[in-house]
């Protein structure tokens, strides 16, 4: 009886331990992950940046402590034309890539989960492969289609490539595993829905924690990506550039980091969680 | 029953015709562009804007032309080692921390109170901070944790322990600083999959371990982790992919500094074909090397974490009983 009761304590001793260690950790690792912001937030309030154009293409930004806060007018000089211009272009590109990014992915997933076509299980496979090799890797023969079609300056090509996203695809087709239920299709189609009605009307608002998920993590990634803009936009005279691009630092950071967090506090009650998604089989 | 097949194989089409878009758009701008870097690989093309390859053989020159010249340069192997250093030193340190935070705070017995809040907070740096506008931040980050983490650590160890300043150069450096700052980037997407993943084991699962009288090691390791394989597949892709495709927060530290401290693959590639020279051909090259880097990571998570081995040998066995019983027929 004793010994029982030895150990229980010493357990629990062990477990005040470590929720003590988990409090403290996630709190030190919290503070460094929003120093910076803060760091940020003072900069825009209470430093005024100016860039000075040196001779070629040498620039120098001067820090200037502001007297007293920003005014309302010195805050909207912080924008200038340049950065609407990209905001207005990156808005274009990242909410129609991502809806079509998004709206594919779960139909293929849909298509291999739902039918029994022969060639599923190599599709399936073929998806896995391709998810781990990044387009990265072939930008130069992207860049080369890009100039052979004068697709180059074009902001199309930012948008279109995004249907194809195998990483979402393999997402969505592990949520589905886990919760897709026959029966429900069935019904559906002896209440004579057609095929495509069934998906749109019954099976995405079904999915809708898995597309919460995945529409955070496209959004955010096409938003900040600068890898392709920077390779495939490359005529900076035309109004043809994305926000990442956009030369202006104190307004453009501003617009950077704002859509990505009103697109979070609206999903992320909905992202992933206490699913089956990780088990092996459901 | 045949009723049935027939019915069934009436639907089948719509998967052939639901999957159309993806691989129409995949076959044009993935696979297209891929095939074609592997052909340019083996010829000649320089000069920006040039779209017209010449296949090395046929004017002359050996086919793996392209690949010595990249081989020969010091920078690539600069280049080579820093991305293997980064991604890897990177990429250990924040599986384990990710993987230790979300197994406590999923954890039943220790209730740890408001993992929204904490999931939320890790994923801000990547919310906010991907490209180089949000450099403000990036540079903040870089000071603030990755150079405070490393004066701290250089300071503790001078205190005693007999340590001379240069046995503390790393810590100082650009590239434990950029490390660091890939670690913090990327942490928050590496968690919040894992509580996903670990929240998606079945509770029985744990309280029979816990019956069973398994610690919270054992646990982890012979019940969490094997039942959220899949997860675990795409978490450590999502990383392969991201740590050694890295070139934005490097290349905050400029374009190129005498020591190539900060110079990727990434960075190599795109100083090769979009910045500067414009040798596409050796670009090609390069990025193939990198495809091959891919390919060895990824077969090796493949091999170790997708394919179900007891499965496998359940279908062999099967296969074997089957032919057996066909024998005895």
């Amino acid at each position: 009886m004793s010994t029982n009761e030895l150990t229980l304590s010493a357990d629990k001793k062990k477990s005040i331990a470590l929720k003590i260690t988990t409090y403290v950790v996630s709190i030190l690792l919290t503070v460094m992950i929003l120093t910076p912001f803060y760091y940020m937030i003072r900069e825009i309030l209470f430093i005024k940046l100016t860039v000075v154009h040196g001779a070629g293409d040498n620039t120098q930004i001067l820090y200037e402590p502001r007297e007293h806060m920003i005014t309302l007018k010195e805050f909207f000089a912080l924008f200038s034309k340049g950065t609407w211009i990209g905001f207005r272009n990156s808005v274009i590109v990242t909410f129609i890539s991502t809806i079509l990014n998004i709206y594919f992915s779960a139909l293929t997933a849909y298509a291999i989960t739902a039918y029994e076509w022969k060639l599923r299980a190599a599709f399936e496979k073929f998806i896995i492969v391709a998810m781990m090799i990044p387009s990265t890797v072939a930008s130069i023969g992207f860049v080369q289609m890009c100039y052979k079609f004068h697709l180059i300056n074009n902001l199309t090509m930012l948008i279109i490539p995004a249907l194809a996203t195998p990483m979402t695809v393999f997402f969505m087709r592990m949520y589905l595993k886990a919760t897709f239920s026959r029966e429900i299709v069935e019904s559906a189609r002896l209440d004579g829905a057609g095929e495509f009605r069934i998906f749109n009307q019954i099976m995405l608002p079904l999915m809708k924690p898995a597309i919460a998920t995945q529409t955070i993590f496209c959004f955010v990634a096409s938003w900040t990506d600068e890898w392709v803009p920077r390779i495939i936009l490359i005529d900076t005279k035309k109004d043809i550039f994305t926000l990442p691009l956009a030369g202006s630092y104190q307004g453009g950071a501003l617009l950077m980091f704002l859509p990505p967090i009103i697109l979070y506090i609206f999903l992320s009650k909905h992202i992933v969680e206490g699913i089956a998604l990780g088990s092996v089989k459901a | 029953m045949s009723r049935k097949n027939h019915i069934e194989r009436h639907y089948t089409k719509w998967g052939y015709i639901f999957v159309i878009p993806f691989v129409v758009v995949f076959l044009i701008f993935s696979f297209w562009p891929m095939a074609s870097t592997i052909y340019y690989a083996f010829c000649y093309l320089k000069h920006a804007g040039n779209t017209n390859p010449e296949f090395l053989p046929l004017i002359g020159k050996s086919w793996y032309q392209n690949f010595k010249d990249v081989f020969v340069a010091k920078s690539f192997w600069d280049a080579f080692k820093n991305t293997l250093l980064f991604f890897l030193a990177s990429a250990i340190p924040e599986w384990i921390l990710a993987f230790w935070l979300a197994a406590m705070m999923t954890d039943r017995r220790m209730k740890i109170r408001g993992r929204f809040l904490w999931k939320t907070a890790f994923f801000f740096p990547k919310l906010v901070a991907g490209s180089t506008l949000g450099a403000s931040v990036l540079s903040n980050i870089i000071s603030v944790v990755g150079q405070g983490t490393g004066y701290t650590i250089a300071a503790s160890m001078m205190n005693g322990f007999g340590f001379k300043p240069e046995d503390f150069e790393f810590f100082t450096s650009v590239r434990f600083v950029i490390i660091l700052a890939m670690l913090f980037m990327h942490f928050g997407i590496t968690f919040i999959y894992a509580i996903a993943g670990i929240t998606g084991i079945p509770v029985e699962v744990f309280e029979a371990a816990e019956i069973d009288g398994a610690n919270r090691l054992q646990t982890f390791f012979k019940v969490t982790l094997p039942s959220m394989r899949p997860m675990l597949f795409f978490i450590t892709v999502v990383m392969v992919v991201d740590g050694i495709g890295t070139y934005d927060i490097p290349s905050l530290f400029g374009p190129y500094d005498t020591f190539r401290t900060n110079l990727t693959l990434m960075m190599y590639m795109e100083k090769q074909a979009f910045a500067g020279s414009y040798a596409y051909d050796k670009a090609s090259a390069a990025s193939l090397i990198l495809l091959a880097i891919y390919i060895l990571f990824s077969s090796v998570i493949y091999f170790t974490l997708i394919r179900d081995k007891d499965e496998a040998r359940l279908k062999k066995l099967n296969r074997q009983k089957e032919k057996e019983l066909a024998r005895s027929i």
